[in-house]
């Protein structure tokens, strides 16, 4: 765990730049491949570039908007750089609307952009559980297992290592120079979906910070359960609509 | 047009029914028990554990002791006096102090002494006009403790001495600073018997 990188002055958030990392090695790799789905890699550029921005821009006026006292009494506030006063929500909210209107504009078909998008997303994924792993958040319960790690006082599954190891995996299974055009639109997305909402499904047992509903049921799988059931069914949809001739060829 | 399912698609159909029935039945088999998640039982000085206990001098010569603030909401901010972001975010820190303290707020500027000079840090706090009790943490056991990484890093502590919130580095705004503040009130309210 490494939640702070101290060069000189500076005081780097770690889990922040394996985010940013994560970000720009997935952009890279979605762009590569973005023209095997129909999608023009500047476009696909453009269209995540709008969404960080507005996607921001929206998490911070949702704070204020939730807080307009404590703004009203320092209003440079707006402005300042922490992270803590982003509504990740409203912000996402506010990205994949304002998304959406650009893919419109640019009549960006919706399965063909989400499959061109699903490399980034992959490595996003890995990206996230760096994340976890440096700032010691989603940690795992407490265990004996002989590749336990000792943190927060106890030891613990490797539950950060679980997320990462799963969601490499999930890259290299659906590597995006190995999928073809051929394919209908949309499965390849769907299958990251189902992995992905799969892989949740298992570790989540291995949390030790779960949000718990009543009886011990773990909000988390419930959702990912929701999740996996809705992938399946538009994987069933795809596989027995009739094929178009480009899918054919 | 009407679509026959091939055998392949019937499989398949098959295939994820078992998947999702497997699912199903891994949620309910990992339902967790009884005091599972340990957040809270041991002290750590992360997000959702219980703050670790400390005691520590105060510039003025006294004692504070965190468990003994157990029911007030409570804001420890680590800092150094050659550290800028420290100094840049103290101002706001007295300002939040002066509205909040007769709500029961806490805020303790726990001076990082070990790696600042003592004098340094006193003068500074008296240049800034700070208010609020200043602990001095000579031996480091405080800062070794809560693990700091970075200065300033602030701790964020409810009325049943859960930390809420552990900022690294800074400096903090001061909205950020009254908005966790109120979420520290709120939440000790809600919990009050």
């Amino acid at each position: 765990m490494l939640p702070v990188l101290n060069i000189g002055p500076l005081a780097l958030q770690t889990s922040g730049l394996a985010i940013l990392l994560g970000l720009w090695l997935g952009l890279w790799l979605a762009e590569k491949f973005s023209a095997k789905r129909g999608v023009p890699p500047n476009l696909l550029y453009n269209l995540v570039f709008v969404a960080l921005v507005t996607g921001l821009i929206g998490a911070r006026l949702a704070y204020l908007v939730r807080y307009p006292e404590a703004f009203a009494r320092s209003p440079l506030s707006a402005v300042s750089l922490n992270p803590g006063l982003l509504d990740p929500l409203g912000g996402l909210a506010v990205g994949i609307i304002s998304g959406a209107i650009y893919a419109q504009w640019k009549k960006m078909e919706l399965w063909p952009t989400l499959d061109a998008l699903t490399p980034l997303l992959a490595v996003m994924a890995i990206a996230l559980g760096f994340s976890h792993l440096a700032s010691g958040a989603a940690f795992g319960a407490r265990t004996q297992v002989l590749w336990a790690i000792e943190l927060w006082g106890t030891p613990r599954h490797p539950s950060q290592v679980y997320e990462i190891v799963s969601a490499a995996a999930i890259l290299l299974i659906l590597w995006p120079g190995k999928w073809g055009e051929h394919e209908p639109a949309g499965r390849y997305f769907l299958l990251f979906v189902a992995l992905s909402a799969l892989a949740l499904l298992i570790l989540e047992a291995f949390r030790g910070d779960s949000l718990l509903l009543p009886g011990g049921w773990r909000a988390t799988q419930i959702a990912a359960w929701l999740l996996l059931a809705a992938s399946l069914w538009g994987l069933h949809r795809l596989q027995t609509k009739p094929k178009t001739p480009t899918e054919i060829a | 047009m009407l679509i026959m399912p091939t055998p392949s698609s019937r499989m398949i159909t098959y295939l994820s029914l078992a998947l999702l029935l497997t699912g199903a039945v891994w949620i309910w088999w990992s339902r967790a028990p009884e005091g599972a998640t340990t957040q809270g039982a041991i002290p750590a000085p992360q997000k959702g554990f219980l703050a670790p206990d400390f005691s520590l001098e105060t510039a003025e010569g006294g004692t504070v002791r965190l468990s003994d603030l157990r029911g007030r909401p409570v804001v420890v901010n680590v800092w150094t006096s050659w550290c800028p972001p420290c100094r840049e975010e103290m101002p706001a820190l007295q300002r939040v102090y002066q509205d909040y303290r007769d709500r029961g707020v806490v805020i303790l500027g726990l001076n990082s002494t070990v790696q600042d000079e003592r004098g340094e840090a006193l003068a500074f706090a008296a240049e800034q006009g700070l208010t609020f009790p200043i602990l001095l943490d000579a031996s480091g056991e405080a800062t070794r403790l809560y693990q700091v990484r970075a200065l300033p890093t602030t701790f964020f502590i409810d009325a049943q001495g859960m930390i809420q919130e552990v900022i690294a580095g800074g400096p903090m705004s001061e909205a950020l600073l009254r908005i966790r503040v109120e979420q520290l009130i709120e939440k000790s309210r809600l919990e009050e018997p």
